[in-house]
């Protein structure tokens, strides 16, 4: 590990982030490099978490863009108000002024509705940090601008001309793999895998997030979640699951992982029902005593 | 000089270039000069201090999914090991040479390999040639054609399938008209101050469907599997996305080849790298895999899902029941294509097929040209 990655580590430990040593090269990569990062993974990993370690990090804002499909323009990047474009154009009704001059004026800066694309490069303080959650929910066809956007980070507005980033923005994609991205922007990207975090790592995110839990407790629980990611599981529970489990269990003020607390609050961890059933029939008092 | 350890060149940027063309010509990472670039950037940033950091940062760089992870390893090692072997492990070129050509199943999936019954099929399709020879032709079941006749329909299935094309796109494009366009329709109306005269409505957007065609290629469907294969090249003009496979004892995603421009050359390809043509059915281990590895990635948002076989199956229905439901609980339409019901009074009663029925949408037919071009409807109404 190189010098700096280490300092990297552990400033982000003194944030509250666990991140393990490949995951901080790579970030610490695409800072050097000014580079986009694509992040693919399972759901429930922290792929989105390590758009906000860095936020907090650089001490900047983070701009997060969340992609569905049928996603437009229109909502990524900007929209005119059109409501504050029709009472204007009401009140300079009498006004004496030509169709040439009403127009400029109601299709100025200040009738423009930003949103997360055109917000991210035009951030005059810092350079922000750009979330563009799920890419891979998107259409092809905004992948395709987004790829313009990745390349220049500048973007033109048919009535107003072309508007450059003013700092440029730190990039992080997330993908959970629903389709292949196309070859083109994965290209323009460094490129992550984030697995599911071994025993050490989830047991000191764990304890970050509920330091008061108890330490058997924890420990227990953590090797029942992996437990459960060796089992072929529609839905394999994720860092957050397990986050949420622990949460479940000290609100229910459970000092060790039995049984009775497994049934009752599995609902925390895997979210379907063929999954649940399938757990509940297993042997669980072996798998309690064969993690002890 | 042997370029596959960086002791052989004498400055680290050399042996970064040298890296770089050695992954290109033992790999398929699809490097460019950009990577080049960027990797000489990384080493100069410090990362090359140390060997894992130095991995990771490279790996991030060259690698565009997880799958490419364990070939970059290998060849890393190899480059970037301590010390210098005598003999230095050769790393093979992954392509078409490893790749184990089944020759006879290839010959006969293009549809000319099987000779057995040419002289029956010769009398069967005499049989059936009328007045219009063209107009009878739709009519034939593809196992009947004889080779004299092969050509002409070929032609013929192009011609066709480029017109169902051509009207399937007309019918996908002018949809209904949907709401007001503000922003049009405050540009146009400037004017006119604040009365709008003219509105402007803004065309529905397109609803665009991912297709999934799973093909049967096992012996049973030899026949068939040619004109299919045909027919799903065709198909790809008009979907974005689209997802091919063939399947027999095993699954092999085919998409990559689908993609040809050129159909010939698509089959080519096809026949080369697929080896499980003509061999046993087990439909349910198949689809199986097909949900375990491809489900997630390929069977979301809207997307019609076709099965072309006919059912003849040496598996566990119950299997494949289960795997069908599974299909079917992710996709907006099964349709299922069977050659056989073509033919004069067949009734689903293979295990396989009888188990699937249920589950399954739209039940067709698939033995001649017609029973083909009638997907049209089944495409344009989801």
């Amino acid at each position: 590990m190189i010098p700096e990655v280490t300092r990297l580590i552990d400033r982000f430990d003194q944030l509250g982030y666990v991140v393990e040593e490949e995951l901080a090269t790579v970030l610490l990569l695409m800072l050097k490099l000014e580079k986009p990062l694509l992040l693919e993974g399972p759901p429930g990993v922290g792929k989105t978490e390590a758009a906000h370690i860095i936020a907090s990090y650089l001490d900047t804002k983070l701009i997060r863009l969340q992609c569905y499909e049928g996603l437009d323009i229109n909502s990524a990047v900007y929209e005119w108000n059109y409501q504050k474009q029709l009472l204007s154009i009401k009140i300079n009704e009498n006004a004496q002024l030509s169709t040439e001059e009403k127009e400029s004026h109601i299709f100025s800066e200040e009738f423009l509705l930003k949103r997360p694309l055109l917000q991210a490069i035009t951030e005059t303080e810092k350079a922000p940090v750009l979330l563009i959650d799920e890419v891979d929910r998107a259409d092809e066809e905004f992948e395709a601008f987004l790829l313009e956007l990745l390349s220049a980070f500048q973007m033109s507005i048919p009535e107003m001309g072309t508007i450059r980033a003013t700092h440029k923005p730190i990039v992080i994609l997330t993908s959970n793999r629903t389709r292949e991205l196309s070859d083109a922007l994965k290209r323009r990207c460094l490129y992550h895998w984030v697995e599911y975090p071994d025993f050490q790592k989830e047991l000191n995110i764990i304890q970050k997030h509920l330091p008061e839990m108890e330490k058997q407790l924890t420990t227990d629980l953590v090797h029942f979640v992996q437990y459960l990611r060796e089992l072929k599981l529609d839905k394999s529970p994720g860092i957050a699951e397990s986050i949420d489990w622990a949460n479940g269990l000290a609100a229910l003020g459970a000092k060790s992982l039995s049984e009775e607390y497994i049934k009752a609050t599995l609902g925390c961890v895997l979210k379907s029902d063929n999954d649940i059933q399938y757990v509940k029939g297993q042997n669980l008092e072996e798998v309690l005593t064969g993690a002890q | 000089m042997n370029t596959t350890h960086y002791g052989n060149y004498d400055s680290i940027k050399e042996a970064i270039v040298g890296f770089n063309e050695y992954c290109r010509a033992s790999s398929e990472l699809g490097l460019g000069i950009n990577h080049t670039k960027e990797a000489l950037i990384t080493a100069n940033q410090g990362f090359i201090n140390d060997k894992s950091s130095f991995r990771y940062a490279l790996r991030s760089l060259y690698c565009t999914c997880q799958e490419q992870y364990p070939e970059f390893d290998k060849l890393f090692e190899i480059y970037w090991r301590k010390k210098k072997h005598n003999y230095s492990p050769t790393t093979t070129k992954k392509g078409s040479s490893n790749i184990k050509k089944k020759s006879k199943g290839s010959v006969v999936m293009m549809g000319f390999g099987d000779t057995r019954q040419d002289e029956d099929q010769k009398e069967d399709a005499k049989n059936v040639s009328g007045a219009n020879k063209m107009e009878a032709l739709r009519k034939t079941d593809f196992s009947k054609v004889s080779s004299i006749d092969n050509d002409l329909l070929d032609d013929l299935v192009e011609k066709l399938l480029q017109q169902m094309n051509h009207r399937l796109k007309r019918r996908l494009r002018t949809s209904k008209n949907g709401g007001i366009d503000l922003r049009k329709t405050i540009r146009k109306n400037m004017p006119h101050g604040d009365d709008f005269v003219n509105l402007i409505k803004k065309n529905r957007k397109l609803e665009k469907y991912r297709l999934n065609i799973l093909l049967d290629v096992s012996g049973s469907m030899d026949k068939y599997s040619f004109y299919l294969l045909k027919f799903i090249w065709s198909l790809k003009a008009n979907f974005k996305q689209i997802e091919a496979f063939i399947f027999s004892t095993k699954l092999i995603r085919i998409t990559d080849y689908v993609d040809q421009a050129e159909v010939s050359l698509a089959m080519m390809q096809m026949s080369q790298h697929a080896d499980n043509w003509s061999s046993g059915t087990k439909i349910g281990e198949c689809l199986l895999d097909f949900n375990d590895q491809y489900g997630k990635r390929v069977l979301n948002g809207k997307s019609i899902t076709i099965i072309l076989s006919d059912g003849l199956d040496t598996g566990d229905p119950e299997i494949l029941a289960r795997e069908v439901q599974r299909i079917k609980m992710r996709t907006n339409k099964l349709v299922w294509l069977n050659p056989l019901k073509g033919m004069e009074g067949y009734q689903p009663l293979a295990k396989g097929m009888k188990a699937a029925l249920p589950q399954v949408d739209t039940f067709k037919s698939a033995h001649n040209l017609d029973s083909l071009l009638e997907l049209e409807n089944i495409l344009a109404h989801v």
